[in-house]
């Protein structure tokens, strides 16, 4: 899907970037192989979504989507945050303390499939209300906001 | 925090799209119980009443038209940014559908044509009162406008495939005159490739690539296979056999392509299930149309018109419809499931692959005995296939059934396998 604002398409090329990662992890995992080097940069990458990304869509997109009335939406999306953050933490943590740990495979899969369900839900419903919901002025101001 | 019924706007309640899945999962049992029963009758089916026409009929309107607008429902709200207008008027629907084409299969397998008439007209205007919500949601449509044009596109086809299975129903019931083998091909297209098979593809663009996590197929491309689609339909209905299955064949290949080609480029390696029913969709669906080609240039085997409804409604619609729903069923009951104190379920929690992997295997196994049947022209062949596409069906009443558990139960394991979605 195209997107015509700024805000949407940078939030859409964080999602491409977060798929493609995990998507490695996942075929890696799921080969049998180890790549200590790959979960690093997963848990990385991880702990800015996780911090910067998730905390921008709660602040300042559901609030606009409650108040459009699709609160719906936005309070699925932030259920869905929720359960990753709580698996992501325990991810970074692993990553961190004990990279061989037994339970490192489950988890980051099980952080793979949450990611992949949570991104093609907020392609499919979040960024297109967005084109909606902000005008030019409101795009330049989320964009700066997410950007500094 | 758990939402209360409708509060999700454009997230039905859980019970809406599944009521309308789970009378799918019966009439699909339904109706290869009857071909089970029947087997003879297949290989000499010429369009009459009797237990062939309702297994069709239980196939078409119980479970293909039933599931579309079960999913529509759901889905449509999603991709035209547009709540459904009503739900009681989306219960209502299923209200009358269920009843509607329980009574109206069982007066066409008694040949009692006013039987029949009545479930005709419950199912008629279970389907007006679902295209007035189609055509709500339709009109106010943001974004998607491929997907859009799809469905005004279905929903005009719908509206002619009423009026002509009234006429149908009609001369059966009273013996109205009218050209029954124009009318009975009429019905024919505008029931398969024209009201499912536009609502088919209009979704698949969208919905196939959210699955699979890949590109949608480019707009002009998209709207060149609509457009094509349109006129092999119309051309199809003034009875010019040769060019709507060369147009028909033309929008098929280029559909099918455009699909595999946004597929190839998805983020993520893992198709998943159902995607291998889906490609053994695409496949029935060319081969149906080559089938109608080969008719027309009058170099078709015997039992052509048998083998090309076997290709098209359990070859391509169905099989197509078991696949989809293999996704999304675990798809949308997690979304369903998600609450803030217990989290969101997991999609590969609720996919049980072993059972899924089964269902396919019974699946194409049952769609291929009866094309070898229908070309050997043998009965015991036909009650094979319909006996693997019962336990087929079984298997995926099972699965219909472990996902609504499931997500009752809502304890949900980390996974030990990457999921499907």
């Amino acid at each position: 899907m195209e997107f015509n604002r700024h805000i949407s398409r940078r939030l859409h090329e964080e999602h491409d970037a977060t798929l493609t990662l995990w998507g490695r992890v996942e075929s890696t995992l799921v080969a049998g192989k180890s790549d200590p080097a790959l979960l690093k940069s997963a848990a990385a990458s991880l702990s800015h979504e996780l911090d910067v990304h998730f905390e921008f869509e709660e602040k300042e997109l559901f609030p606009r989507l409650a108040a459009a009335g699709e609160a719906d939406i936005g309070e699925l999306l932030a259920e869905e945050h929720a359960a990753i953050r709580a698996a992501g933490r325990s991810f970074i943590e692993l990553v961190r303390s004990d990279p061989d740990a037994a339970q490192l495979r489950p988890l980051a899969l099980e952080l793979a499939e949450r990611l992949f369900s949570h991104v093609q839900k907020e392609e499919m419903s979040l960024l297109p209300m967005l084109e909606d919901l902000v005008d030019e002025e409101a795009d330049g101001e989320l964009t700066a906001a997410y950007t500094s | 925090m758990m939402f209360p019924p409708g509060a999700r706007s454009r997230l039905l309640p859980m019970s809406l799209p599944f009521r309308f899945f789970g009378a799918a999962v019966v009439f699909q049992l339904a109706a290869w119980g009857v071909l089970f029963a029947f087997p003879s009758e297949l290989i000499s089916f010429e369009g009459g009443l009797g237990p062939v026409f309702a297994a069709l009929h239980l196939v078409t309107l119980g479970v293909l038209a039933m599931t579309a607008v079960g999913a529509t429902l759901q889905l449509l709200p999603v991709a035209t940014r547009q709540p459904v207008r009503s739900l009681g008027a989306a219960k209502l629907v299923w209200w009358l559908l269920v009843p509607g084409v329980a009574v109206f299969a069982g007066g066409a397998a008694a040949y009692a044509p006013g039987t029949m008439g009545i479930g005709a007209m419950l199912t008629v205007l279970a389907l007006a009162i679902y295209a007035v919500l189609l055509a709500a949601n339709l009109r106010g449509a943001r974004g998607m406008k491929g997907v859009v044009a799809h469905g005004w596109a279905a929903l005009a086809c719908l509206a002619l495939l009423a009026a002509t299975g009234l006429a149908l129903a009609a001369r059966f019931e009273h013996g109205f005159a009218l050209d029954h083998a124009a009318f009975r091909a009429a019905h024919l297209v505008l029931a398969t490739y024209g009201f499912m098979g536009l609502l088919a593809i209009g979704l698949s663009n969208f919905l196939l690539p959210m699955l699979a996590v890949a590109p949608t197929p480019p707009a002009p491309i998209a709207y060149a296979v609509l457009i094509t689609a349109i006129a092999g339909i119309a051309a199809a209905l003034l009875g010019y056999a040769l060019a709507a299955a060369l147009l028909g064949l033309a929008a098929a290949v280029v559909h099918t392509v455009a699909l595999e080609r946004a597929l190839r480029a998805r983020l993520r390696p893992a198709l998943g299930t159902g995607f291998p029913l889906v490609r053994v969709s695409w496949i029935c669906l060319v081969a149906s149309l080559a089938m109608a080609l080969a008719m027309a240039l009058e170099i078709a085997p015997p039992r052509a018109l048998l083998l090309f409804g076997l290709l098209l409604v359990p070859g391509w619609l169905l099989t197509f419809l078991l696949g989809v729903l293999q996704r999304i069923v675990p798809f949308l009951a997690s979304v369903h499931g998600s609450t803030a104190s217990r989290g969101t379920p997991l999609i590969s929690a609720l996919t049980p692959g072993p059972l899924l992997a089964a269902h396919q295997v019974l699946h194409v196994a049952a769609v291929a005995a009866l094309l070898i049947a229908a070309l050997l022209g043998e009965p015991w062949l036909v009650r094979a296939g319909a006996a693997a596409g019962l336990a087929g069906a079984v298997v995926f009443a099972a699965f219909f059934s472990f996902v609504l558990v499931k997500v009752r139960q809502h304890g949900i394991q980390p996974p030990h396998q990457p999921a499907t979605a």
